[in-house]
């Protein structure tokens, strides 16, 4: 009995381990990356409709600017995700074992432990999408407010320009930087 | 010498009787800038039909006052005026806005009366109302403010969040 339950455990480590590792799937690394391109991308038409910014001439700038960018934000989203996937696993493992549970008592034919697994990849599956879609939520917020607020006040003066340039490296930099922290 | 104080008298009232306007009648239309976003100045345009019962001879000349400003009537076709003036967007006041008309001795008693007392008033031949009913100087919270307010607000959702679900 309590060989089967170390054992049960020891594969659960195992799928937590694989589950809440920082890399990430290549459907959510789609996800994030094209998430990343279109906010990234955004900027673009505010310094062109409301910046004033020539546009044939920029559009070296735009394709080097938008590409950092969708890669820092992307590494954003990556971390950020890590840091919330195992707070929402913890946060919501009780609804999801109990919804779980419900489903899976009218089958008698399956074991405990299959549906301890079921309820496990179910947890995982849940905190995985909330942790994903939060986190892009999360970065796109705070990336247009940054751009907005430097765009708009912080380099007002400068040329439209610079101030694309550093309104959004600054912006996708910050949080990248931000999202490498603990806390 | 009686004839010729006579004649002289009664030149004086053909003169005044042709003049003046008896019974005027006034029929007007009138234009005031709407949009202060695309100009510098409000204008006020107010054209009038000026109708007597006596006819009026062809250089019939009109003044006019609004609020102590002297203006000069245009003379646009027959019996046709037109009395036009700029103001500042920040001083152009919405409402009615008194435009009195007077005729060539109106105004030189008004004249007269200012020197003495710069307060005076002369009743006008015609008084035309105006009414401007207040110009568009743009939203009243700028774009760049309200985007700039609405992506904090976001934002600030998104961190309060955040650490509740980390916390």
């Amino acid at each position: 009995m309590l060989a089967k339950e170390n054992k049960a455990f020891t594969k659960e480590e195992e799928l937590l381990l694989q589950d809440f590792s920082r890399n990430v799937s290549t459907k959510s690394s789609a996800l994030f990356y094209g998430n990343a391109f279109i906010v990234s991308a955004i900027p673009i038409w505010l310094f062109w409709r409301v910046h004033a910014l020539e546009v044939s001439s920029s559009l070296a700038w735009f394709a080097m600017v938008t590409a950092a960018s969708t890669w820092l934000l992307a590494l954003a989203y990556r971390n950020t995700k890590f840091q919330l996937k195992h707070r929402v696993a913890v946060r919501r493992a009780d609804a999801v074992a109990r919804e779980m549970a419900r489903k899976l008592a009218d089958d008698k034919k399956m074991s405990r432990k299959e549906k301890d697994e079921r309820i496990l990849w179910k947890k995982n599956e849940v905190a995985d999408y909330e942790a994903t879609t939060y986190s892009i939520f999360y970065n796109n917020a705070l990336f247009l407010t940054i751009v907005i607020l430097s765009s708009f006040y912080i380099l007002r003066s400068f040329t439209p320009t610079v101030n694309y340039i550093v309104s959004l490296t600054a912006a996708s930099g910050v949080l990248a930087l931000l999202s490498t922290g603990t806390k | 010498m009686v004839m010729k104080y006579v004649i002289c008298l009664s030149a004086l009232a053909a003169v005044a009787f042709a003049q003046g306007c008896t019974n005027p009648q006034v029929e007007a239309s009138s234009f005031t800038s709407l949009d202060a976003t695309v100009v510098s100045q409000i204008a006020y345009i107010t054209e009038f039909t000026l109708k007597c019962d006596n006819p009026l001879p062809e250089n019939y000349a009109l003044y006019a006052e609004v609020e102590g400003k002297p203006l000069t009537a245009a003379r646009i076709g027959d019996n046709k005026y037109q009395v036009s003036w700029t103001e500042e967007p920040a001083k152009a006041r919405s409402g009615t806005h008194e435009i009195r008309v007077l005729d060539e001795e109106g105004w030189a008693s008004l004249r007269r009366a200012r020197r003495a007392d710069p307060a005076a008033t002369v009743a006008p031949l015609i008084a035309i109302q105006l009414n401007h009913p207040g110009s568009y100087s743009g939203p009243w919270v700028n774009s760049e403010i309200l985007a700039t307010a609405l992506s904090i607000l976001v934002a600030y959702t998104a961190l309060r969040n955040k650490s509740n679900i980390l916390a």
